[in-house]
């Protein structure tokens, strides 16, 4: 109830902040060695660790720029572009084009600026370590409910899934499931708000499997091969291991000025081989497609 | 409160300004100086309580304005009824959460409200004063513990224990999310019956003694009965603070849509569906209006607790 009200407030202060911005930006335009503007930047919490460190150092070069970003759900980055309210929307998928569960949203345009790997995973008394494309469609769809029958120990499978218009969710069902549907109702299924919910979920519910971006994989829980490939981000870049997407900065049109520098900044080699890669992303370069 | 005081002999207003009237002229004298202040600190206590009010009733308008939207795609009596919930299908059907919510609270009370009035017996009836002194205020603390700290712990201790004691594969359900509430409103519900109790007037008690019944007998059959609105007001409070949980609640439920018909079963509460589901939803479309729409109907439960609360109070001082 008090959200609808603050929503309120935040989006008239950013609406007016991006005028004033947009003012400010077209005056100085001319002038092109000193950049100026405001950006702000919605969208998904996956990919905000990189935009915050991207804006840090953005703004370090360029200090006419302010940038202010921010996060709630992927599908908030799109929205908030169409709406004007913010310049970037940060997006686990390609929000130009359909998705399950997700219109595209026409006319805008996205950009790549990082690889998210993501792994499936199992609580550690698992005896599993390897599962096909066929049996995780039909473990996440509630047809094989016993470890027994993917070759495990006779105990029942604990399914734990991320709540519906998560971006994680949107990538391991395109990806690891091609498209298949996920259950949505079972004795042992159950389903988190953020992938710190999912990390705790796994490691405590013995029998559980889940899935998660591959960084937020840790030693307590096992990270499964699919179709007999290992997740890791040589085997990524290598192109065997298919659970993988890119993070999208989706923009209304082609970007422009100070978000255009913004946005080249991030894809540059020296952001993309340097900061991106120790916050564990994997480079776009490094793929060769 | 909106009256100014009557003028009272020591500092009658009159009689200050004119004798105190400055030299230099007329427009800063005390008296109209006073006189400024009063009105403008009437004005601002009026104005403080006209913006509560208007807080109340522009939630209310806009949670209401924007839920009554869902009415335009989806049924009301699908709304209410249909316990299909699949915003990807354009399904929206709360009956799942609302009868989760109700049932969440009904169990909690189930459990909460026994010990509640027990312990609070406890406190007022048997301790020795230098343990109430120290009971009293714990209490009090445990009241304060933020409840995503509750619900943390149900999550990684309660939730593995019940699966140990009873063999489930999860866990997680309704019984996990009503004893982690239990835990959160115990102190609540208690330490206002405790203050019922002790409100009941010594005679009560005397009298029972004086005929002869037992000190169990004066509890249950006197005092309890005596400090009865009071307890009632105990355990309305306690069932809004478990029906607006949210944090505590969402970490332990499972959060599925699926009709809680068994103790350990994943299911949802209104709540815990509203705060797993809005930062996911696009701004206009049904879901978002059926979320706006749950959130209404909880404000609207806890409003009308809050008349209830209201109710039993105007009844206990007219007994």
């Amino acid at each position: 109830m008090k959200s609808k009200f603050f929503k309120n407030i935040a989006f008239t202060a950013i609406a007016l902040t991006v005028a004033f911005g947009s003012i400010s930006m077209a005056n100085i335009a001319d002038a092109a060695s000193k950049l100026s503007g405001k950006i702000v930047i919605n969208g998904s919490s996956a990919l905000l660790p990189l935009t915050l460190q991207a804006a840090n150092e953005f703004k370090k070069l360029n200090p006419k720029v302010k940038i202010s970003a921010s996060a709630a759900g992927s599908v908030t980055g799109p929205q908030a572009v169409r709406k004007g309210i913010a310049d970037i929307g940060a997006c686990d998928w390609d929000a130009s084009l359909d998705v399950p569960g997700f219109k595209k949203f026409d006319g805008q345009v996205a950009n790549k600026v990082a690889v998210i790997p993501f792994a499936a995973v199992t609580n550690s008394n698992v005896k599993v370590a390897n599962l096909s494309t066929k049996q995780l469609q039909d473990i996440f769809s509630g047809k094989v409910k016993n470890w027994k029958e993917v070759g495990g120990s006779d105990a029942e499978i604990v399914v734990v899934n991320r709540a519906f218009g998560s971006g994680t969710r949107v990538n391991f069902q395109m990806k690891a499931l091609d498209g298949a549907d996920f259950m949505t109702k079972g004795d042992n299924y159950k389903e988190v708000k953020s992938s710190g919910d999912m990390k705790t979920a796994i490691e405590t519910t013995p029998n559980s499997i889940g899935y998660m971006d591959l960084v937020y994989v840790t030693s307590k829980m096992t990270a499964l091969k699919i179709n007999d490939i290992a997740p890791t981000e040589a085997n990524v870049i290598n192109g065997k291991y298919k659970v993988w997407s890119y993070g999208y900065y989706m923009t209304k049109g082609q970007p422009t000025g100070a978000t255009k520098a913004f946005i080249e900044y991030v894809q540059s080699k020296a952001f993309q081989n340097g900061s991106l890669k120790k916050l564990k992303f994997i480079p776009i370069s490094a793929m060769k497609n | 409160m909106l009256q100014t005081p009557p003028p009272s002999p020591v500092s009658n207003g009159v009689e200050l300004g004119s004798s105190l009237k400055s030299s230099s002229g007329q427009a800063f004298d005390r008296k109209k100086r006073l006189s400024f202040y009063n009105r403008s600190f009437k004005v601002i206590c009026i104005a403080s309580a006209i913006f509560v009010c208007l807080i109340l009733f522009t939630i209310l308008f806009f949670m209401g304005r924007t839920g009554i939207l869902t009415f335009d795609t989806v049924s009301p009596f699908t709304f209410f009824f249909s316990s299909e919930w699949a915003p990807e299908n354009d399904q929206y059907g709360a009956f799942i959460f609302i009868f989760g919510t109700f049932a969440l609270t009904f169990l909690t009370m189930l459990i909460s409200v026994p010990l509640s009035v027990i312990i609070a017996v406890f406190l007022a009836e048997m301790t020795p004063t230098w343990l109430k002194t120290m009971l009293r205020p714990v209490m009090d603390l445990l009241v304060g513990i933020p409840s995503v700290v509750y619900g943390f712990l149900g999550m990684t201790i309660l939730i593995p224990l019940l699966r140990d004691l009873t063999g489930t594969s999860m866990g997680d359900g309704l019984l996990a999310a009503a004893i982690v509430l239990t835990i959160m409103v115990l102190p609540t519900i208690s330490r206002i019956t405790d203050d019922a109790i002790v409100a009941v007037p010594k005679k009560y008690r005397d009298a029972s003694y004086a005929l002869g019944s037992t000190r169990f007998q004066t509890i249950v059959r006197v005092v309890l009965p005596a400090a009865k609105s009071g307890i009632m007001y105990a355990v309305i409070l306690g069932m809004g603070r478990a029906i607006g949980e949210t944090m505590a609640v969402v970490m332990v439920i499972g959060n599925t849509p699926q009709l809680a018909d068994e103790l350990f079963k994943p299911t949802s509460v209104l709540t815990s569906n509203i705060v797993m589901q809005i930062s996911n939803v696009p701004f206009d479309s049904s879901w978002n209006y059926a979320l706006y729409m749950m959130g209404f109907l909880l404000l609207i439960i806890s409003l009308v607790m809050i008349v209830l609360v209201r109710l039993i109070q105007r009844k206990g001082v007219k007994s």
